[in-house]
């Protein structure tokens, strides 16, 4: 065992570099040419987005016959697929609003990143309600907008507080996100030699001056939406999880679902997260930025959350069987032991019983085991989707009406051009914005506060 | 003097150590200038405490923000869901406070978040601002990577260029430098209305209606691929080449019952009719019910609601006469039948719009408003 | 490491606090036992609203404990004996528990084994409530909050002499393990005292619901007796506001997390408008008890939502102190209203029984409180992080 002192606040940065050293750090991969390995992974990610791209074109020409989706199953890849991705982007938010308010320092490193993910992540979930009616160009009845029917949305229906939810959590996102970046465009700003560069700096730093009369009120507003984005983010996937919970198909209908897919979206993106990292931080020399105590300790929530969900999966099992109502019970145990038995497992497996090597500090800390749990616990979370919206409908309360859902090719191809659109995001990100917040990183140096006398 | 003052912009002096400029901020705020700021690229901890700085008021702004997007919320669920187009749904009331919630928490989030920020980068800095003579210095240059800075603007009443290179120098300053304004930057006068900003607000303003008119008035009504809709199928009223007399709309081949219809055997008999046939309902309330609805529908655009004539339909065709004469009331059941069937003057047959136990409910009903025009005394009892 | 001077001095606690609380505790006791003789249910279930608060801050105080080494907080660490001395609770619950479970009959109708026979739903939950079941529950349960109690908070003793630092990272483990079985006998404790005592009502968030409501009540028991005790200097070192901070933060934190619970757990309910679920919320819709329901967003929400809003108010003691007595009311108050409909279905009905509880929880809290403190150190001067602690800085 590590002998550990206590008496000393840990570095959250390792190697403790000067503060120049940060800009070149953080600058070097927006300066260099890009290099082989960028070019491989946004062309792999690209076609991927481009298969999703034809995929969908098709399904929109031919109409949604194309897809799985049939009675009884009506709902099925779109939705779990939006989940899914709305579910990825909590952890950004986590890391960025709630860490911030409960001053975990080793967010710095992760922040700004994750941020970006939550955006590109809400990005490719926003894609699925567009499509699933197979007439995306008619979203425009989504918001409360005057028209020639004189009717309103209905105000009463989740699927609604859905549209609200997610288009203020994006906008909300982007703010937080942007205002963060501003600061660190002005460097760039300074730093850069070349013209257009300077341009478009200038452009998105809107003249910042690191003015402490300025930083004064930033901090407050860093504060405040915080504050806001704390709530919102539980709200997003509350929302999310009412869109089963408030109907009273057995499976669905649980009052536990809004914590339990808040505490599974935040696992989900913490995995996420914590796999993308991984790479960036091997191929960006970034490893005393983005150091293995941060990502122990992002295994460390993966841990928690993966037992909040296991929790959520016992005590919904347990109170179908207490409510002594037998429609509920057999769904939990169709579940189980049914035609879908296999994904449930995939779920258990993947979410709960994975994790649990975390519990071994070395593995917790060993890169090639929490990359692979990493993307386990993704696995396990887009089945866990899977398994609520499909087994409870595949089950109608008519046997009669019973049927086994299968995806066809176009379904995997939108699935697969989903992870196409989110990484080509993501790898244009890294190459065109700083992908670790410099102004935050420098705060939390020790070299960079004055002490207290 | 004079002119080298206006072309100063202020004095600036760099630190590397954090704790020097946050001791050096203190002094410089205890001296009583106005004009002054303390640079760095990160923020410093105490330093508004050191500054003297006022606390910000964004929590203030967040606050009042938030309540806005709350009472718009309010204000667009009631008034859409209880007023402008009253609904239930679920069972629940018209306004249902729980449901709204969701909406409600998101649009104050929103109007909060997004207010806050914009008050603060767009108001109280009065961001974008790339013409600040403090960027491109050399200064701006060290203070954006490592050092901390502090600039004494020349514009503040206490200035005076000696002294505070003076106090920078005690203060342990690394480097001292003077800002001075470059030429443009000395004749610009910042105005709001500038030709750029004007033609920026015009596009903004045309690209927003354009895109408002083309959502409301093109896309939602957009059907790209409709080949659900254009079938090689005759929609119904529509035209056809095909058959010799235009109509996509076809008559039974001659001779097909359909099901539940009657043959009508007292075609153009009216006597007959009259004399043949007898009303199979007995009048009921059920029935009475039926027949006035039947008869509202059908009969009251030109009869009226209670048989006078004098319908909705008066001046647009020639009233009908009154079904309460002698003449109507003597008619048996039969002779309204018929009317009803084969239709009488200018009145059509109502045969396709009415089965066989509405008619018969329909003359029921007009016996009854019949009746109460014409009461018997019986009837009083 | 030089700077740092930090002298101890133990100071045992007033007894003022503690005189009051003995008389709390005797007007409670004499009136308890007053109260089961006058009118059995009705004493059965302000015991049931006593015991389920007095355990909520006794395992909310553990909770905490492990929270702070799981996260390694540092600014609670100065604080943290009052959080150990709260957690003394536990043991003291199950003699809270006694009478009720000698009144098993009064309090749960599925403890009646006739009215179970000729009910299909109760029949099918037997297998679960039943007593001997409930009682196996009780006592592992205990147990098992007795464990990790004494562990703890024997390991946290042992440092202040010793300073080792590895005891530290013993309790780090130890709240490891104890979090995932926390989770799960409070919930199970918290179906068997509050949920079945409507045997045919069910809801997964319940157990979430009482653990919100358990930390809340906690945290406002802990900031009130931290701040009284920082400013009595019994700390021996004045601590920042910043400490304060955190505190008020948590509570903030607190009440908008017991507020997203309740609101879920009702929103799910009186959306899909389910029977076998309603009932439970149209019961606390019933007469006056509508006013009850209604009061109980304005006092476990609005009231401290409104008093924590404001940045400053996070760190001023006064108000600190104010709403931590509110809340811990409100828990009270947030029992009751889990409690009392079940056995007075028509309205609320108040009479004094449901005052001596009340009375004798605070007074328990108070005795058992200085108790356990005396001849103990009140602050970890052993914990390696009791520095980082006391120059704890935002």
């Amino acid at each position: 065992m590590k002998t550990y002192d206590y008496t000393i606040e840990p570095d959250v940065i390792e190697k403790n570099p000067t503060l120049s050293e940060i800009n070149d750090v953080v600058a070097a991969p927006m300066e260099a040419p890009p290099s082989n390995g960028w070019k491989v992974a946004l062309g792999i990610s690209f076609t991927m987005l481009i298969i999703g791209a034809l995929s969908l074109g098709y399904s929109l020409y031919y109409g949604l016959g194309a897809w799985g989706n049939n009675q009884p199953v009506g709902w099925a890849f779109p939705i779990v697929n939006f989940v899914f991705w709305v579910g990825i982007g909590h952890a950004g938010t986590l890391i960025s609003a709630i860490l911030f308010l409960f001053r975990q320092k080793w967010r710095t490193g992760i922040a700004r990143f994750a941020e970006a993910m939550t955006i590109f992540a809400v990005m490719t979930a926003g894609i699925f309600p567009l499509i699933h009616t197979g007439r995306p160009w008619l979203a425009g009845y989504l918001f409360p907008l005057p028209n020639q029917h004189g009717l309103w949305v209905n105000f009463n229906s989740p699927l609604l507080w859905d549209v609200f939810a997610v288009s203020t959590y994006f906008t909300v996102s982007l703010v937080f996100w942007y205002v963060g970046l501003i600061p660190d465009f002005a460097m760039l700003r300074d730093r850069t030699k070349k013209k257009i560069n300077k341009f478009f700096y200038s452009l998105f730093s809107l003249g910042w001056r690191h003015s402490n009369r300025h930083w004064n009120h930033y901090e407050m507003l860093y504060l405040v939406l915080a504050g806001f984005a704390t709530p919102l983010v539980l709200s997003v996937h509350t929302i999310v999880s009412f869109d089963f919970a408030v109907s009273i198909l057995p499976g669905w209908h649980a009052t536990i679902f809004p914590p339990y897919f808040v505490a599974g979206a935040v696992f989900s993106g913490f995995a996420m997260v914590q796999n993308v990292l991984i790479v960036l931080r091997k191929l960006f020399k970034m490893e005393h930025i983005i150091t293995i105590d941060t990502l122990e300790k992002m295994n460390k929530v993966l841990l928690a959350t993966g037992m909040m969900v296991g929790y959520a999966y016992g005590m919904e099992f347990f109170i179908a069987w207490y409510s002594g109502n037998p429609l509920e019970s057999f769904v939990f145990i169709n579940r189980a032991f049914g035609n879908y038995a296999w994904a449930y497992w995939i779920m258990v497996t993947c979410n709960v019983v994975f994790p649990q090597l975390f519990w071994v500090r070395k593995l917790r800390r060993n890169l090639v085991v929490m990359f692979i749990v990493g993307v386990f616990v993704n696995i396990g979370m887009w089945f866990e989707r899977f398994v609520i919206t499909v087994t409870s409908l595949s089950r109608d309360f008519l046997p009669s009406s019973w049927d086994y859902y299968k995806p066809t090719l176009f379904d995997f191809g939108i699935l697969i051009g989903s992870f196409g659109l989110f990484f080509t995001l993501v790898i244009l990100f890294i190459k065109f914005a700083p992908v670790v917040s410099i102004s935050e990183v420098k705060g939390v140096l020790k070299s960079s506060q004055p002490h207290h006398h | 003097m004079e002119i080298d003052n206006k072309k100063l912009y202020g004095v600036g002096a760099l630190f590397t150590s954090p704790n020097k400029v946050s001791d050096a901020a203190a002094k410089i705020a205890e001296k009583g200038y106005q004009d002054w700021d303390v640079h760095s690229s990160y923020p410093i901890h105490g330093m508004p405490k050191k500054m003297k700085l006022k606390w910000s008021p964004l929590g203030y702004f967040a606050l009042i923000f938030g309540l806005t997007g709350t009472s718009i919320g309010l204000f667009l669920t009631y008034w859409t869901m209880s007023v402008d187009y009253p609904m239930i749904i679920g069972g629940k009331p018209s306004f249902s406070l729980p449901a709204f919630i969701p909406v409600l928490f998101e649009l104050t989030v929103l109007l909060a978040a997004v207010g806050t920020a914009l008050t603060m980068l767009f108001v109280l800095f009065k961001l974008p601002n790339n013409r600040h003579p403090l960027h491109d210095t050399d200064y701006m240059k060290e203070v954006s990577v490592d050092k901390s800075g502090i600039v004494v603007e020349a514009k503040d009443k206490l200035f005076n260029r000696e002294e505070i290179i003076e106090i920078f120098k005690q203060l342990g300053a690394d480097k001292i430098l003077d800002i001075n304004l470059d030429s443009d930057e000395v004749n610009y006068q910042p105005k709001i209305l500038e030709p750029k900003f004007l033609i920026f607000l015009v596009i903004v303003a045309f690209g927003i209606s354009f895109l408002g008119y083309f959502v409301n008035n093109k896309l939602l009504f957009m059907t790209p691929f409709n080949f659900m809709v254009d079938q090689q199928r005759l929609d119904a009223q529509s035209k056809s080449e095909f058959f010799r007399d235009g109509f996509g709309m076809r008559l039974p081949v001659e001779g097909t019952v359909a099901r539940g219809q009657v043959y009508y055997q007292y075609k153009g008999k009216p006597e007959l009719a009259e004399a043949n046939l007898i009303n199979p309902l007995v009048p009921s309330e059920k029935v009475l019910a039926l027949g006035k609805k039947k008869y509202n529908t059908f009969c009251s655009p030109c009869h009226d609601y209670h048989g006078t004539g004098n319908g909705r339909l008066n001046g647009q065709f020639p009233n009908p006469p009154s079904l309460h004469s002698e003449k109507v009331r003597n008619w048996k059941d039969g002779h309204i039948y018929h009317i009803i069937v084969e239709g009488q003057n200018i009145m059509p047959s109502y045969a396709l719009q009415l089965t066989e136990d509405e008619r018969w409910s329909i003359i029921h009903y007009i016996r009854a408003l019949q009746r109460s025009m014409n009461a018997k005394e019986e009837d009083l009892k | 490491m030089s700077e740092f001077e930090f002298k101890y001095e133990r100071k045992e606690l007033k007894t003022k606090y503690f005189t009051w609380g003995i008389v709390l505790l005797i007007i409670g006791l004499v009136g308890g036992i007053f109260g089961y003789i006058v009118d059995n249910e009705r004493a059965a279930f302000a015991n049931v609203i006593a015991l389920t608060w007095i355990t909520s801050i006794g395992i909310g105080a553990m909770f905490l404990i492990a929270i702070e080494y799981i996260v390694g907080a540092v600014w609670s660490v100065p604080f943290r004996r009052v959080a150990e001395f709260l957690s003394s609770l536990v043991l003291v619950a199950p003699l809270v528990a006694l009478p009720a479970l000698l009144n098993l009959h009064s309090i749960f109708h599925w403890s009646h084994i006739d009215a179970v026979e000729t009910d299909f739903v109760l029949k099918n939950k037997s297998p679960y409530l039943n007593e001997s079941f409930f009682y196996i529950r009780f006592i592992v349960t205990f147990l098992l909050w007795f464990l990790f109690y004494f562990m703890i908070t024997r390991n946290s003793r042992i440092q202040d002499n010793t300073k080792d630092q590895s005891l530290t990272k013993k309790n780090a483990v130890l709240s490891a393990i104890f979090l995932p079985i926390f989770a799960i006998t409070v919930t199970f404790f918290a179906i068997d005292w509050l949920m079945s005592l409507e045997p045919h009502w069910f809801s997964t968030i319940f157990g979430v619901y009482y653990f919100a409501g358990s930390v809340l009540a906690t945290l406002a028991a802990f900031t009130f007796i931290a701040i009284k005790m920082h400013d009595n200097e019994y700390f021996s070192v004045k601590m920042s506001n910043d400490s304060f901070y955190s505190m008020g933060a948590l509570l903030f934190a607190f009440t908008n997390f017991w507020a997203y619970i309740a609101f879920s757990q009702f929103m799910l309910i009186w959306y899909a408008n389910l029977p076998e679920e309603t009932f439970w919320y149209i019961a606390r819709g019933n007469g006056s008890w509508m006013i009850w329901s209604l009061g109980i967003i304005v006092v476990k929400f609005i009231v401290p939502y409104a008093i924590l809003l404001p940045q400053p108010a996070k760190s001023d003691k006064k108000r600190l102190k104010i709403v931590s007595l509110w809340i811990l009311f409100g828990h009270f108050y947030d029992l009751y209203w889990l409690a009392m409909p079940t056995l007075n279905p028509a309205g609320v009905s108040i009479s004094w029984i449901d005052f001596v509880f009340p009375a004798f929880a605070v007074g328990l809290l108070i005795v058992v409180f200085h108790i356990v403190s005396k001849n103990k150190n009140l602050v970890p001067i052993g914990d390696p992080r009791l520095r980082r602690g006391i120059e704890f800085k935002l």
